[in-house]
């Protein structure tokens, strides 16, 4: 039986001034990405840059389409880990389970929102899905096992996870008692309750990791199994989407554990041992991604058709080559930090948060730079090479996305312990 | 027993509905060679498939939150 708790833990139930400041900031941001997608409702996809593909010489998926699959990417590491501490009983990982199964939730959350950005009718497009859509498409699979499925699975998870600490913080008088009990949904802290937890989580784990393997994949395969668009048209797609999910995912729980730590009280549980494992993670992924990069690189370079090579030229030498190289760079860059922390054996936590960034925006990058050069530069008819660049709308859009995501995160963090309460965790 | 037996039948029933829905309901597998391959042979039938999914990742919830009897207390 575990210690009764005096009073709510990590600073759930206190908003400090500072706190109050952070919030309105993120949903002074948040408001302005929603009035894009006003915008962009009201007045038509014509305030955004994308145009068709060919005759108009742009790209029809832009910025929205980078993002749906980078906040995907950014969900996997969460229930992987979670999964991890569960499966292989990583306990070092335990303190970050939770607020990595919040991060995918959050993700998946922002995710769908991207795919709405995308839609020009995006009731229209709910409705054909849930009444048209073909299981076999991987398009399907991208709104069922990932959208609804992942997501839903996450959310279990976490509820399910969370009973034993919900029935804790119930003890406590507090205006929240209401919603732990909710929560906690009759949980009573015994070892029969425990046992049941116990066998769920583990199969719970057992179902989401091969989902979120076929999830991820089905993403790649979204643009790896059209034949007819050079630079998509690749077996390596699905693997790579799944690598670069890693280190994005990994790369932002490392930066959500580096801000907790600094701002939650009580958060000493995220110690030097659990940012070590999170670094050699993000190392192994890194250089697992970068083999298949220059995997990639080669294959199109060394053997490609005529239109393939375009999209590699424009990538390497021409219009995308900024953004290719800086994307590469804040790849190689952290792995290199990496490898000095790890081979040095050093504690820095500003290496790890410094690597944490520098993926995530390299990661936001590739997302770019696979989804939207494959159009401009990769169509089969004889069109001249077209271009794509962002509207404001689109980047407030996705601005406000990110601070809803980082809104979302600030605001869990003030309802429910973001870290499992030391003695209750199972 | 029964909690068992009620988390069972959520998971057969949820792998099931996929399956069905999968195979039989949605549009149909093969290489399209009229109308029929583009539309559901069901309306709504990717709806069965979600609710297959969900229903098995319920089923967990059900195991945990649903009171065990009470001869199973004692």
């Amino acid at each position: 039986m575990a210690a009764r708790l005096e009073r709510l833990p990590f600073g759930v139930g206190q908003a400090p001034g500072r706190w109050k400041l952070w919030i309105a900031v993120l949903t002074a941001i948040a408001i302005l990405g929603w009035y894009g997608w006003y915008l962009e409702i009201s007045r038509g996809m014509i305030v955004t840059g994308l145009r068709d593909i060919g005759p108009m010489g742009g790209a029809t998926w832009g910025m929205d389409v980078s993002f749906i699959v980078y906040f995907v990417g950014v969900s996997f590491a969460g229930i992987t880990v979670a999964a991890l501490v569960r499966l292989a009983e990583v306990k070092a990982l335990r303190p970050i389970a939770r607020m990595a199964e919040v991060l995918t939730v959050v993700a998946l959350v922002l995710a769908a929102f991207a795919i709405m950005y995308d839609l020009g009718h995006p009731l229209r497009g709910i409705v054909n899905l849930f009444k048209y859509a073909r299981p076999q498409s991987p398009f399907f699979g991208t709104f069922t096992l990932v959208i609804s499925g992942y997501l839903f699975a996450s959310l279990v998870y976490l509820y399910l996870g969370g009973r034993a600490d919900a029935a804790r913080c119930a003890e406590v008088p507090s205006r929240l008692q209401g919603f732990y009990r909710l929560w906690a949904a009759g949980y009573r802290d015994t070892p029969a309750a425990l046992e049941r937890h116990n066998r769920a989580s583990f199969w719970l784990a057992i179902a989401i990791v091969p989902l979120l393997v076929v999830a991820h994949s089905t993403l790649g395969f979204v643009f790896g199994l059209q034949v007819g668009r050079p630079g998509w048209y690749s077996a390596l797609q699905a693997p790579s989407f799944v690598l670069l999910a890693g280190v994005s995912g990994i790369g932002m729980l490392i930066l959500v554990a580096a801000v907790v730590r600094r701002t939650v009280p009580g958060s000493d549980r995220l110690n030097e041992v659990v940012f070590r494992w999170l670094g050699n993670a993000l190392m192994i992924l890194l250089l697992a991604y970068l083999y298949f990069m220059v995997v990639e690189l080669l294959t199109s370079i060394y053997t490609g058709a005529e239109r393939e090579r375009a999209v590699t030229e424009a990538l390497l030498g021409g219009r995308y080559a900024p953004v290719y190289w800086s994307a590469v760079a804040l790849l190689v860059i952290p792995l290199s930090l990496l490898l000095m922390r790890y081979f040095r054996r050093a504690t820095g936590l500003a290496t790890l948060v410094a690597s944490g960034v520098m993926v995530n925006l390299s990661a936001m990058a590739k997302r770019f730079l696979i989804v939207v050069p494959s159009q401009t530069h990769g169509t089969l008819l004889p069109y001249q090479a077209g271009s794509y660049a962002p509207t404001w709308v689109e980047w407030a859009e996705m601005a406000g996305l990110i601070a809803f995501g980082a809104l979302l995160l600030a605001v869990f963090a003030k309802l429910f312990p973001i870290m499992p309460v030391e003695g209750g965790e199972s | 027993m029964r909690r068992r037996l009620v988390v069972w039948l959520m998971v057969a029933v949820g792998f099931g509905l996929q399956a069905v829905t999968y195979l039989f309901l949605a549009t149909p597998i093969g290489r399209p060679t009229d109308d029929s391959f583009s539309n559901p042979r069901i309306p709504f039938a990717p709806v069965l498939f979600i609710l297959g999914v969900v229903l098995v990742f319920l089923a967990a919830v059900v195991y945990e939150v649903l009171p065990e009897e009470k001869h199973h207390d004692r």
